[in-house]
């Protein structure tokens, strides 16, 4: 199958399964007892304009209709309004989505960079205490839930040992740059404030380690024995036999091929990352999506729910393909057509 | 073979992956620049539970009270003793009959977009506040009639019926700059008037205070700036501008104020937490008195909390000593609805003592005296206040030895605002802080006891009690303060006999701040003993303060 | 376990025992051969039965339940209390053996309740493969599986009442679709195996095959699963826990324990550093006997690396 009609195929059955899936959280939105008018008001605002709004939000409406009048202004860009910041849902996501993919995208580079990392090291080092070192952290990694590593920083770095900030995503005094991408690293980059980098990036570190530590040492396990078996493969011995220069060997030859079962679980990595961005961002009071989410959550916050769960289901969605398609161009023998159904 | 490649390539590609990872952790320690607070800037940052509401028509919390009496001007301001002084409106009228209140307003007060403020911009704060009803709407729904603007600086009140305390109720109306909101309108339900400007309101504002909005970051803080034509002045050394941060997370907090980043705490900082705050150097905790009372409001019309008798069991079983001693130090035992810091307290009540003798007595007499083992008493506390958990804790445990069962629930706010809507959903006990809305024992009458005010988070007792009400109705119906005083105090003595809240402490607000570098009247004053006022968010007003960035400790 | 059923029909009594014996001796073998099964198993068993004699055990049985002890309250850990007490006096070790309980009712209710209802969905998809009911069930079984499920947990939780039973409920929602996912997928390879069509030939009855024919060679599959999600459902029940949406207090959880230390660290340092550990070890300790479950339930492979 061509590349751009598997691509296609798989958007539109994203399509799909997204509409599935605002189906599932208008329900669960709805079946909430209490008059989202009347909690958008408060208690004391008269009748006539909670009935106003009653009319405008098409609360009077039958569920099917409802749902029809929701997801048309999805479709439009319209969420509804956020009882918690009182505008559109739209505008929230816009301010707070950059902040969470700033930190998933640096946990997710911590986890490519550090499992290879290790990964090859404990390969290097088969069966020696390196080797063991990774497992047992691999073991720990998994077991130590990314909410209790968060709180575990913040009582060593916060108080015990404060080197490196561990509150929000700038220190106090520094003035964010410039709105570009909203991340605020490249944004910094961008407009030539190295200062501001710095310290953003300094920033990241504990929330996005807290994240990346469990994902990252099952990766690297994954590399390892990826590496251990392709290192014994007939074709290495070949090529390093044909004379090839040395980077075309490890890279090609050894590393791309290893890299092939790690990178296919970072789709289920991105998830557990994302999901425990909810967790991690209150800790670090980290001014992202998961942190609104997180309280929209806790004040039932519908309109806020709904979209937040429709937004990172887009992106969950959009990096799995991603991850076929590299898991495809790593390894040529995946035919993609086939992995779709 | 294989053994070739592993030695020699491996190395090699370690080297380039810890290359990487080095470059990339080596960013982290790169930045030594360390964020010094901001150069010497006249400041006052302050710890909220939420950032603030800044539409005068919709913001009624304390984080929102703080902003508003910064950013707009009232017609009368709050004096130390709970009377009020002229303001914007420089004096004032009353008919003989109380209905009619004129008011003449001072010429030359300037909005911050330049305009000046004149009658008719009081008149449409007034018509929008009662047409939105939220916020501090209730306080005049039922008591103003009409308002008309007699000329530019002539404004004239007509009261529905006679009400003693409405000069101290008008610290509540702020005055909105009519054309500049007029001009922002978008779509909404009020008719010709469509969302009233409340889109626009929610990060701007249109007033005349002493301070004005630069940034209203959703989720994180406010932050607002001198103006600098205000029309009262300013004097040496007062800040230049002051930020509220929406958080109490207590880590933040107790970074910040190491970092002399923050200026004053939030109130709802935990006892451990306050104590870890005095130790650092500078900082000092102030108590102020302000007529708060953590009340455990009991539904009178939901079984077991209906009957009487059981609900004076309550209040012999609650430990008032451990409460005051150990949770909340340095707060005081109550001796009804009225905090002793609020003008119209009784000094006739007796102050509230555990008494398991005198709770088993009255559990006897109660209906549910048999069956104790049926019933649960539904105990909800906010979970934005982790303190009041201790207190359902105690309570828990109190009743546990009379065999009364207690459930204790932890309630978000937005959901406790909802569920108290009804007396069904309303749960047997909740926890709620109350502070009054003006200096008078009058305004916590009102809003916890009379009938009107059911199903707001300020009365969940449900109490609706004809013969309270009228006796309300007539104390805050009386215009002579000297008057209303003994009626106040009968109205004390009736709720204590209706027995409808475990009153169970006087709160005495505790709030960490730089006293090294800020000088904060408020704190001053107590520490002199002087009163001061009791009106939210009034102990903030940052005009006042003074800031002395030169001072602070290294 | 098949092992014993046929030895039952053919075998006379005495080597029946030898070779259950012996079968229990394979599985043994092959589980104990990583050192680190064991170590989980113990741990495991370690939790399991201070979590059932809980009351017995513990030093102060009451302090999991209505009780306040201001006096005591923020003890650092001493030879009284071995991880100190909360700021409520109550002794931490004694609650977290308690929370114990809640999470392992927790574990085994959800894999109680989304198993059989996953397994049951994904062999019907899987029989009727390309029919109608095939289709919805998958799509079904795919949008739930488009959402991180800590999300969606959070998200059904956090709408319901907080409490023990709606948390069960959340995660068990978000659970089935893998379990419909995986014997789906091994459902349709099998009914097309020639034992089920040969019993198809005979007449059977569709629920018999799906059922007697296809379930069974599902099951080990199916089990590896349940060993390993044991400590995945402790995992999402502290998260949900950690952010008030389990187990109420005064009944302590881990998630629980640890935010409510975070509000009293660093001075308070017990209260959250002991829960975390008790919250690591179990999900270790499950971890480590699902993949010796794992290796035991693998056919046959006894050169594996």
């Amino acid at each position: 199958m061509k590349l751009s009609s598997y691509v296609i195929k798989r958007l539109l059955y994203s399509i799909f399964v997204l509409l599935g899936l605002s189906i599932v959280i208008f329900i669960i939105a709805r079946v909430v007892p209490g008059d989202p008018a009347r909690l958008a008001l408060g208690p004391r605002a008269p009748q006539f304009a909670v009935d106003a709004l009653r009319e405008e939000m098409h609360l009077d409406k039958s569920l099917p209709v409802q749902y029809f009048y929701w997801i048309k202004g999805v479709a439009t860009g319209d969420l509804g309004k956020s009882l918690i910041t009182k505008r559109n849902v739209v505008e929230d996501i816009a301010e707070f989505l950059p902040a969470t993919l700033e930190l998933v995208l640096v946990s997710a580079l911590f986890v490519i960079v550090f499992s290879i990392f290790f990964g090859a090291l404990a390969a290097r080092y088969k069966d020696t205490w390196v080797d063991s070192f990774i497992r047992v952290m691999a073991y720990t990694g998994v077991a130590v839930p990314s909410f209790v590593l968060a709180v575990i920083f913040l009582l060593l770095f916060g108080y015990i040992w404060p080197i490196i900030p561990v509150l929000g995503r700038l220190s106090a005094g520094i003035q964010p740059p410039p709105t570009i991408t909203g991340l605020i690293t490249i944004d910094s980059l961008l407009t030539g404030q190295l200062d501001v980098f710095f310290d953003a990036l300094k920033h990241l570190i504990l929330p996005a380690l807290a994240l990346a530590v469990g994902p990252l040492f099952q990766e690297a396990r994954i590399v390892r024995s990826a590496m251990t078996e392709n290192m014994g493969k007939d074709y290495l011995a070949a090529a390093v036999g044909f004379g090839m220069p040395d980077h075309v060997i490890t890279g090609k030859y050894l590393l791309k091929p290893s890299l092939i079962p790690a990178v296919s679980v970072m789709g289920l990595d991105i998830a557990s990352l994302m999901s425990n961005a909810f967790l991690v961002e209150v800790i670090f009071n980290w001014p992202g999506i998961s942190r609104y989410g997180m309280e929209a959550m806790l004040r039932k916050d519908l309109n806020a729910i709904s979209a937040v769960i429709i937004v990172f289901g887009l992106i969950f969605v959009l990096v799995n393909i991603l991850v076929d398609l590299i898991v495809a161009y790593l390894d040529p023998r995946i035919r993609l057509g086939g992995r779709s159904s | 073979m294989g053994n070739l490649v592993k030695h020699k390539k491996l190395a090699a590609m370690i080297a380039l992956v810890f290359f990487t990872a080095v470059v990339l952790a080596g960013c982290g320690g790169g930045g030594d620049q360390e964020g010094t607070s901001q150069g010497g800037e006249r400041i006052i940052r302050i710890s909220e539970a939420n950032v603030p509401n800044i539409d005068p028509g919709v913001g009624s919390d304390y984080a929102s009270s703080i902003a508003l009496v910064n950013i707009y001007d009232t017609l009368v301001f709050p004096d130390h003793d709970g009377s009020v002084k002229p303001w914007v409106a420089t004096d004032w009228e009353t008919s003989s009959d109380g209905l009619t209140w004129t008011f003449n307003l001072r010429k030359g007060v300037k909005f911050h977009n330049g305009d000046e403020l004149t009658a008719e911009d009081v008149v449409f704060s007034m018509e929008r506040m009662l047409t939105m009803g939220e916020g501090y709407a209730y306080l005049f729904t039922e008591v103003v009639e009409d308002v008309k603007a007699l000329d530019d600086y002539t404004v004239q009140f007509k009261l529905k019926k006679p009400f003693g305390p409405f000069l101290q109720t008008l610290v509540r109306l702020y005055i909105l700059n009519k054309e500049q909101v007029v001009s922002n309108l978008g779509d909404g339900p009020y008719g010709e008037m469509g969302d009233y400007g409340k889109e626009w309101l929610i990060t701007n504002d249109a007033g005349s205070g002493p301070y004005m909005v630069k940034e209203l970051k959703k989720q994180e803080y406010l932050y607002a700036v001198k103006f600098d034509d205000y029309w009262g002045g300013w004097e040496e050394d007062a800040p230049e501008a002051f930020k509220i941060i929406g958080t109490t997370s207590p880590s933040t907090i107790r970074t910040l104020m190491t970092r002399r980043e923050l200026e004053i705490t939030d109130q709802w900082q935990t006892k451990e937490a306050l104590e870890a705050l005095d130790n650092i150097e500078g900082v000092e905790v102030n108590a102020a008195f302000t007529g708060t009372i953590l009340n455990i409001m009991l539904n009178t019309k939901k079984a077991p909390t209906d009957d009487v008798h059981f609900r004076k069991a309550l209040t012999y079983l609650f430990d008032y000593d451990t409460a005051v001693n150990s949770l909340f130090p340095g707060c005081k035992k109550t001796v009804g609805p009225i905090s002793e810091s609020l003008p119209g307290f009784s000094k006739d009540l007796t102050v509230f003592e555990q008494n398991l003798e005198k709770a088993k007595e009255e559990l006897a007499k109660s209906k549910y005296a048999g069956s104790l083992d049926q019933y649960t008493v539904e105990l909800a506390w906010i979970a934005e206040v982790p303190d009041e958990e201790k207190v359902a804790l105690m309570l828990q445990s109190n009743a546990q030895e009379l065999g009364i069962n207690v459930d204790v629930v932890k309630v978000p706010w937005l959901s406790f605002v909802d569920q108290i809507a009804k007396p069904e959903s309303t749960p047997n006990a909740s926890l709620v802080f109350v502070s009054p809305h003006y200096g008078e024992a009058g305004t916590i009458f009102e809003s916890r006891y009379h009938s009107k005010s059911t199903g707001t988070w300020e009365q969940c007792e449900w109490l609706q009690d004809k013969e309270l009400d009228a006796m309300i109705e007539d104390a805050i119906g009386t215009i002579n303060f000297e008057e209303r005083l003994p009626k106040y105090g009968a109205i004390q003595k009736k709720i204590v006999d209706l027995a409808p809240t475990i009153w169970a402490f006087d709160q005495a607000e505790k709030r960490a701040y730089q006293a090294d570098y800020v000088m904060w009247p408020a704190a001053e004053r107590i520490k002199k003993d002087e009163p001061v006022t009791p009106v939210m968010g009034y102990m903030f007003y940052f005009r006042d303060f003074k800031v002395y960035p030169d001072r602070i400790p290294q | 376990m098949n092992i014993s059923v046929q030895s039952k029909q053919e075998v006379p009594a005495l080597s029946f025992s030898v070779r259950v014996k012996s079968g229990v001796k394979k599985n043994w073998y092959k589980f104990s051969r990583n050192k680190l099964s064991v170590v989980g198993l113990i741990i495991v068993l370690i939790i399991v039965f201070s979590a059932i004699f809980a009351p017995l055990i513990v030093p102060y049985p009451h302090h999991a339940g209505k009780f306040v002890d201001y006096a005591n309250a923020g003890t650092a850990p001493c030879a009284e209390y071995w991880f100190g007490t909360d700021n409520f006096g109550r002794d931490i070790f004694s609650r977290i053996i308690f929370a114990f309980r809640g999470a392992l009712y927790m574990a085994a209710l959800v894999l109680a309740i989304a198993v059989p209802i996953g397994v049951f969905l994904g062999l019907i998809a899987g029989y009727y493969q390309g029919t109608f009911l095939d289709t919805v069930i998958m799509r079904v079984t795919d949008i739930f599986l488009s959402v991180p499920p800590l999300l969606l947990a959070l998200a059904i939780a956090a709408v319901l009442k907080p409490n023990l039973t709606n948390a069960m409920i959340a995660v068990t929602v978000m659970w089935w679709p893998w379990y419909t996912r995986l014997v789906y997928g091994m459902a349709t390879s099998t009914r097309n195996e020639y034992f089920v069509k040969a019993s198809e030939l005979i007449g059977a009855g569709r629920l018999h095959i799906i059922f007697r024919e296809i379930l069974p060679n599902c099951l080990s599959p199916i089990f590896t699963k349940m060993a390993l999600d044991v400590g995945w459902v402790i995992l999402i029940g502290a998260s949900l826990s950690f952010v008030g949406l389990g187990e109420q207090p005064p009944t302590p959880a881990l998630g629980q324990m640890v935010s409510d230390g975070t509000r009293y660290m660093p001075d308070l340092w017990w209260m959250t550093v002991f829960p975390s550990l008790a919250i690591a070890v179990t999900i270790l300790g499950f971890n480590l006997m699902g993949d010796g479950i794992r290796d035991m339930m693998a056919k046959g492979e006894y050169d594996r690396e």
